[in-house]
């Protein structure tokens, strides 16, 4: 009833009202129903009790005593009397002093103010004046200053760095991702050049299928990201036995529906593609999506989350660090084209290496090649079978084919996101040619085949000491060819054919800095010859 | 010879120490006004119209104590009929200031009782005087 809730709402906005009768104020009576010792005050304590004791520890009560006139209790214990006993007095008390305060017409100026007690309608304001590590006796002014800065932030194009959740009108992009069981939870952000894919297990039934917001697709491009809408890229839609197909128009929106007691349309996965610019701005978004069907036995669905990230204008190509190389990361490479500037590398743009495969024969070898990995030293080869039929130069070239691949690069990456524009972020390869016979041979007409490739990367590190980045400084391609003695007809030779690679590490030791000693700087004031200068 | 002159020498004395005192009351009030702002809980919504009150007081004095000294001087009962009328708005602000004041100290009831006392004498010389003009 309200008339209830008011009176309880009244009852609980003051607390108990301030004793300020001297009379009654009693400093020392400080046990409940019980007779404090040499209090004179106390009210628990009888004539016998006073009798007992020996001081009063507490004389005089008054109220404040910048009034003119006020009220004071006098207690004391008349000694001579037998027994003692305590006598209690009444009095006037006035201020001398010209400039005591005969009247006031502001009520809180003697007294403490009660404070205000929180009920539901003001708590809000309570909190915001009263809850943090300080507060002031003006709490208004402060507000004002908080409220002004958001909305300006909002018109200006936000600058996005490494790691930063990616903001949408609300609240963050959210990648749905299992948290501590496999579930999925809502509230990962997506971060700004993170690529990340999850997979995690969402709930649902035949039954809900139009209430689940997230296995809806409306739910996956109705946040914008500041001013960018996502737009759908692609829609796959996946059967029941698994069979996925591509559906041509990818503007309509598929919601979940109930279709002969299965329910239709629901997303499996979504594929994010962002868009940025080399200053940090978001400018293009699209998302893929694969939607499903399930059927009434099911509980739950398997769901598939990638988001991905691309600078405008180029084309993406997987990092193989970000700045550093990182370990087991393929090594970078490309061409070098006759004019400048340096365009995109070819596709894959690595450093590759022969592969050691069953077939040892070298010519039987398909050509099967290896990406050569960031700090892993490799070593290769096969073995040739030499016949008196073979002639010198077929098989220096077939040879040279297989060491060295197709289109061995000409520039290697030194660090493991070096765009193709920029120049000198790549380091050129040396060839060097040496010769297996050390003792100069005048007949040099005799064939040379390369019999091995070796590769060596000198690598430094670069960068902070606590958090060091790997940098390519110098690939040396070492071309060993050895001569090919004329074999008598019939005969056969084999000799091995190796390619290795090896990764060195030529940082320089990190120089500590030392802190400058503090100087003592001991100058005269600059009036201390006052008169004189 | 009393009888050609018409204007009133105690009331033209009355305005002189009225002058006099006013000066003192006004730096009186204020100075104490910024003791109790110093000493005690002085809030800015209780202090504005004290403050106030007291600066129009000022004004209101000095044109009620010009316009008395000239009436009286002239022998005219125009100005000092006006500034009998002002001297009932500086009696309510004195009474104010006795009564209705945020902290009213015994230094103020003290002064603004001796203030009153002179009001009063003034307008009851003030009335003798219109009469003596009019007539």
């Amino acid at each position: 009833p309200p008339e209830t809730h008011a009176v309880a709402r009244a009852r609980t906005r003051s607390g108990p009202a301030p004793v300020t009768d001297v009379a009654k104020l009693c400093v020392c009576d400080l046990l409940v129903a019980e007779c404090d010792v040499n209090c004179c005050c106390d009210p628990d304590c009888s004539a016998a009790d006073f009798s007992l004791f020996t001081t009063c520890s507490v004389p005089l009560v008054t109220g404040d005593n910048r009034l003119c006139s006020q009220k004071a209790a006098i207690y004391s214990l008349d000694v001579e009397a037998n027994p003692p006993e305590r006598i209690f007095k009444l009095i006037d008390q006035v201020n001398p002093s010209v400039f005591c305060i005969h009247a006031t017409n502001y009520k809180q100026a003697l007294f403490f103010s009660s404070p205000e007690m929180p009920t539901p309608e003001n708590f809000d304001q309570l909190l915001e004046q009263f809850g943090s590590a300080a507060f002031s006796a003006e709490p208004d002014s402060w507000n004002m200053n908080t409220d002004a800065q958001s909305p300006s932030d909002a018109n200006e194009t936000y600058r996005y760095e490494y790691g930063v959740p990616i903001q949408t009108v609300d609240a963050f992009l959210r990648l749905p991702s299992p948290v501590v069981s496999s579930w999925c939870s809502d509230a990962n952000p997506a971060a700004f050049l993170v690529n990340q894919a999850t997979k995690c297990i969402r709930s649902v039934s035949v039954e809900e299928c139009g209430n689940v917001q997230a296995v809806s697709m409306l739910s996956y491009i109705n946040s914008s990201i500041l001013a960018v809408n996502i737009t759908v890229q692609s829609v796959v839609v996946q059967s029941l036995n698994g069979m996925r197909t591509l559906l041509n128009g990818s503007d309509v929106l598929r919601l979940p529906m109930i279709l002969d007691e299965l329910c239709i349309n629901i997303v499996l996965g979504v594929s994010y593609h962002i868009t940025y610019t080399d200053t940090g701005e978001i400018i293009e978004a699209a998302a893929s999506f694969v939607l499903g069907a399930i059927n009434k036995e099911a509980l739950s669905i398997l769901q598939n989350f990638e988001i991905s990230f691309t600078q405008v204008n180029t084309k993406p190509v997987p990092l193989s660090g970000n700045p550093g190389y990182v370990v087991g990361l393929p090594i970078r490479a490309g061409f070098r084209p006759q004019g400048y500037p340096f365009p995109n590398t070819n596709k894959y743009g690595q450093l590759t290496i022969l592969q050691s495969t069953s077939i040892q024969d070298c010519l039987e070898v398909q050509g099967a090649r290896t990406p050569i990995l960031f700090g892993y030293n490799m070593i290769s080869g096969c073995k040739l079978r030499i016949t008196a039929a073979m002639k010198c130069q077929p098989l220096t070239q077939t040879l040279l084919d297989l060491l060295k691949g197709q289109s061995f690069p000409e520039y290697v990456a030194s660090f493991g996101n070096s765009q193709a524009q920029d120049v000198l972020d790549w380091v050129p390869i040396t060839h060097v040619h040496t010769s297996e016979q050390r003792i100069y041979n005048t007949f040099q007409s005799s064939c040379q085949i390369p019999v091995s490739l070796e590769i060596e990367v000198k690598w430094t590190k670069y960068g902070s000491l606590v958090n060091p980045q790997a940098r390519i400084v110098n690939v040396t391609a070492t071309t060993t060819t050895a001569t090919l003695k004329q074999l008598p007809s019939g005969r056969e030779r084999t000799i091995p054919i190796t390619s290795s690679v090896v990764f060195t590490d030529v940082s320089s030791p990190a120089e500590p800095g030392y802190k400058a000693w503090p100087t003592i700087n001991a100058k005269l004031p600059f009036d201390f010859f006052f008169p004189f200068i | 010879n009393n009888s050609y002159q018409l204007s009133s020498v105690p009331l033209q004395i009355l305005f002189y120490v009225n002058g006099i005192y006013y000066i003192f009351y006004f730096l009186a009030t204020l100075g104490m006004i910024v003791y109790k702002s110093e000493v005690f809980s002085y809030p800015d919504d209780f202090l504005a119209p004290d403050l106030a009150s007291l600066f129009i007081m000022a004004v209101l004095e000095v044109l009620r104590l010009y316009l008395g000294s000239k009436g009286n001087l002239t022998e005219e009962e125009a100005p000092l009929g006006l500034s009998l009328v002002l001297t009932v708005g500086s009696v309510i602000l004195s009474v104010y200031f006795l009564v209705w004041q945020t902290y009213v100290l015994k230094a103020d009831v003290i002064i603004n009782a001796v203030l009153l006392f002179i009001y009063g004498l003034e307008s009851a010389l003030k009335v003798v005087a219109i009469a003596a003009f009019v007539s």
